[in-house]
């Protein structure tokens, strides 16, 4: 047998690598159950109390209804705007299919500081700076490259004549696009959608420059907050959105066989 | 059949988006860049000058920031190679059964609020962290190690940010290689370690160059891991632009930094892209 | 069921046209293919017909309707793609459904239609079974259900057995026979298999380079070709050239080197070129001299057995090789190479047409 396998010292490297990859996700959760501010292995006692102060919190309970409503908002609108873009595109109904969708990449290429200041000169100048619209229209910008991305990937891997059998089966244009195309992308959309949602969830480089105090997201919340240093409850509320990724990640796994999408 | 005019009204509200927010405000930076900056007075309209490029271009400050922010990428993206070119080949050609844990087990940390797990570092690694907590408990050291708020703290936090990027493009890479190649070359007479360096890297180097391309763009461009990991002092090009716009009201000199970090994200980009063309071209 | 009608029907892709001014029609519950290689324009002019490639001249009836310019689910038709196209999100019976609903169905006759499309190919118990379950032949039944339950006026069929293997193709033609004989819907075949074609059709349209050579019965097609083209495509022949010899009248061409062979008609002036076709399977072959319209003496180059027939490659004295098949069971089976042979054609069986319209 002389299959290229990897052998055991590059098995247990990559092991070490992943469980580097682990190492922070541990500690917030050790640190959100902790008694003491700082951080000892093993955790000096267990408490719940930091998990309770965040729930009561208002600044807290805000920040999670802001980031909430603004992902969702966002991940919607670029679930519309992007799954329609991606179809025609992939129709080629437009000559210069491979310009608009670089175009439409473009975003992800921006660093995201930058759109974050250009953004916030360009609401300054036009009156819409600290409007919520114009905070779910930044996300927008910067979620649908990735529903635009794994729309096009999923459209790719269907046969085009599946459409044209419904066409002459009796089905219009849209009710070919609702019936047949709709649910074969469902995956990819789906996957697209929950990456879009995470994009706005954890974003800070663009909403820190355009949320007024009002509009605190998360995210900014601990990102402002730990100036002050390690602090139990940023611990409790980053422990609170692990266990939502992994259940979510997991979720997707299995309905969408999340994995192969990103 | 009018696909056309199907295809522009599918097109037309994002086109519109993109245009009329995107693409007009980052074109909006452009006359900021060139115009003067009074501190205390503000921007002076109407003003010309190449002063806040020049500045980047001579300025001490402003130049050691632009390298270190170039060398992080370069170190963040090398380190990420090392680590994870290992782990995709662990996860393509290891034991079919670890594949979707271990696939899961590095996609987890990428959906993870960046925010959340540059806090894990600074847990991880402040004076009165768990490293430093263990280490003087263990009594190897006696005074805390400095390991944030320098070079060290952001490379760490960074590594791990971006190491998922690299590990699964290069998955796709390691996927994209015939087995068949490799059994020929093996047959042909080669030991496992010249199959590896003689077939299997130098057919997944369009992965390698498309992983290095992501991962340094990403870094360079990164805003909260060296702002949480690197504190105040250890500025970046993201962190200076962010306190020229957000602490010295300095627009005409965020706006220029801004600029020239497009230019080098996009030149970075173009290099590679027609480098790896020649690549795919010969291989 | 209804009169399928092409009229100068014209299909330009830029500058380049694919099919060129095709009139075609096909009677109620006729069964045509359309017959060519590939790039011959068949499959476009299938396409123009579901409405799925706009033409770019012409028009196109079903029945008294003109539906050039109607969308395909406006037309009312049946088609079996290539690939199936089964979605694979539905199950049999909602495939199977799909059309009927379209059209607005619901209720008891709706699933009892279902079920007798089903039936009709032989799956009636394979309705709650995904695509993917199924064996190739089986979706291809499907895709046939699929296509008939709505009870198109046209059915059409986009090469509908090249996924198939050879035995279950077979099997997948007398089942489609059987079918469209039941049904009676006017039949539109796309086929680049001549002896599909032949076996299935009324009649045969074949087609080159976007236009029509032919449009015939089987028979016609395969006995009397009528351009060098059809005569070329159709059968495994022998291709000759030479010139007509004399004035024309009596048939004899001119070979080369001492080689004259009788048609029985030459469709050229005398003196022309021509191509000559001799098919495999019409020479006789024989150890002795026989007279008959054409007698040719030749020897055995090289022999090949192939199950029901031997094929001899014979080498006439100017040259000129043929190549022969003959029933492995029949006579002067067992020649070995270097025999000597008399080839036997009758003038029925040569083909002279002009030399034009070759097959790729």
């Amino acid at each position: 047998m002389n299959e290229q396998k990897p052998g055991f010292a590059v098995s247990s490297f990559a092991l070490l690598v992943i469980a580097f990859l682990q190492v922070p996700v541990i500690v917030v959760v050790l640190a959100g159950f902790s008694e003491t501010s700082y951080l000892t292995i093993p955790p000096q006692g267990l408490t719940l109390r930091w998990f309770g102060e965040v729930l009561t919190d208002p600044t807290y309970l805000s920040a999670i209804r802001i980031s909430l409503i603004l992902a969702v908002s966002a991940t919607l609108a670029s679930m519309v705007l992007g799954v329609a873009a991606a179809y025609a595109i992939h129709k080629k109904m437009l000559p210069g299919s491979d310009a608009i969708t670089s175009f439409l990449m473009a975003p992800l290429v921006v660093p995201s500081v930058v759109v974050g200041v250009a953004l916030l000169q360009y609401f300054t100048l036009i009156g819409w700076r600290g409007s919520f619209l114009a905070l779910i229209l930044a996300h927008t910008i910067i979620t649908v490259p990735y529903i635009v991305r794994s729309v096009l990937a999923s459209l790719s891997g269907i046969d085009p004549s599946l459409e044209e059998a419904a066409r002459v089966l009796g089905a219009n244009g849209p009710s070919a696009f609702r019936l047949v195309t709709l649910p074969l992308i469902k995956p990819g959309l789906v996957a697209g959608a929950l990456f879009a949602f995470v994009t706005s969830m954890e974003n800070v480089p663009v909403t820190i420059f355009l949320a007024s105090a009002r509009q605190t997201t998360l995210p900014i919340l601990i990102f402002s907050s730990v100036e002050m240093g390690v602090d139990p409850s940023v611990a409790a509320v980053s422990t609170l959105l692990i266990v939502a990724t992994a259940v979510v990640l997991l979720l997707a796994e299995r309905w969408a066989g999340f994995h192969k999408f990103v | 059949m009018n696909s056309a005019r199907t295809g522009l009204l599918l097109i037309a509200p994002l086109a519109i988006v993109l245009v009329g927010a995107f693409l007009v405000s980052v074109l909006l930076l452009a006359p900021t860049s060139f115009r003067e900056y009074l501190p205390g007075t503000g921007i002076v309209p109407d003003s010309w000058t190449l002063e806040n490029y020049l500045r980047i271009a001579t300025d001490d400050f402003y130049r050691e920031v632009v390298w270190r922010t170039l060398a992080l990428g370069l170190g963040v993206t090398a380190a990420c190679l090392m680590l994870g070119y290992p782990v995709a080949y662990l996860i393509v050609r290891g034991d079919p059964r670890w594949r979707l844990p271990l696939t899961l087990l590095v996609i987890f940390p990428l959906m993870l609020n960046l925010v959340v797990r540059s806090f894990g570092w600074i847990a991880l690694l402040t004076n009165r962290g768990l490293v430093n907590n263990l280490l003087m408990s263990l009594g190897i050291i006696d005074e805390p190690l400095k390991l944030m708020f320098n070079l060290t703290g952001v490379m760490i936090g960074m590594v791990h940010i971006y190491l998922p990027f690299m590990v699964l493009m290069l998955v796709a890479a390691l996927q994209n290689v015939p087995r068949d190649v490799e059994a020929a070359a093996a047959t042909l007479g080669s030991g496992r370690m010249h199959v590896f360096t003689a077939v299997t890297l130098p057919l997944t180097a369009p992965g390698i160059i498309a992983g290095s391309i992501l991962v340094f763009v990403l870094s360079i461009s990164a805003l909260v891991t060296p702002r949480m990991l690197g504190g105040p002092t250890y500025q970046v090009m993201a962190t200076l632009i962010y306190d020229e716009y957000m602490q010295l009201l300095d627009w005409s000199s965020g706006s220029a930094l801004s600029f020239t970090l497009v230019a080098i994200a996009v030149a970075i980009i173009w290099l590679s892209n027609r480098a790896a063309k020649r690549w795919a071209g010969l291989a | 069921m209804s009169r399928l009608v092409l009229e100068h029907v014209e299909k330009r892709y830029g500058t380049v046209p694919v099919v060129k001014d095709v009139s075609l029609t096909i009677e109620e519950g006729e069964f045509v293919s359309l017959l060519g290689p590939s790039g011959c324009g068949k499959t476009t002019i299938l396409r123009m017909v579901a409405g799925l490639v706009e033409p770019s001249a012409g028009s196109i009836r079903i029945g008294e309707k003109d539906v050039t310019n109607l969308p395909p689910n406006k037309r009312q038709i049946g088609l079996v793609f290539q690939s199936y196209a089964l979605f694979p999100h539905l199950t049999v019976f909602e495939n199977v459904a799909f059309g009927l609903r379209r059209q607005g169905e619901s209720g008891n006759g709706f699933s009892a239609r279902v079920r007798e499309a089903l039936a009709l190919v032989r799956l009636a118990d394979y309705g709650e079974r995904y695509p993917r379950q199924l064996s190739g032949g089986q979706q291809q039944r499907v895709a046939m259900a699929r296509a008939i339950a709505p009870r198109p006026r046209v059915l059409l069929f986009d090469e509908p057995l090249s996924n198939l293997d050879a035995k279950l193709r077979d099997e997948m033609q007398i089942e489609l026979k059987r079918l469209q004989a039941e049904l009676a819907i006017t039949t539109l075949f796309v086929t680049h298999d001549q002896s599909e074609a032949l076996s299935l059709s009324d009649r045969v349209c074949v087609m080159h380079d976007g236009i029509i050579q032919q449009y015939a019965p089987p028979e016609d097609i395969y006995h009397r070709p009528a351009t060098a083209f059809v005569a070329s495509f159709i059968g495994k022949p022998n291709r000759l050239s030479g010139t007509v010899a004399g004035n024309g009248a009596d048939g004899r061409i001119d070979c080369g080197q001492g080689l004259t062979i009788r048609a029985a008609a030459v469709a050229a002036r005398a003196g022309s070129a021509v191509d000559v076709f001799i098919r495999q399977e019409a020479i006789r072959l024989s150890t002795t001299p026989e007279a008959a319209d054409n007698a040719l003496a030749g020897t055995v180059a090289m022999r090949s057995f192939s199950g029901a027939h031997v094929q001899y490659v014979v080498r006439l004295p100017n040259g000129t090789e043929l190549v022969v098949e003959t029933p492995s069971s029949g006579p002067a089976s067992d020649l070995a190479p270097g025999s000597a042979i008399h080839l036997l054609v009758s003038a029925a069986d040569v083909f002279a047409l002009p030399a034009a319209g070759r097959a790729s």
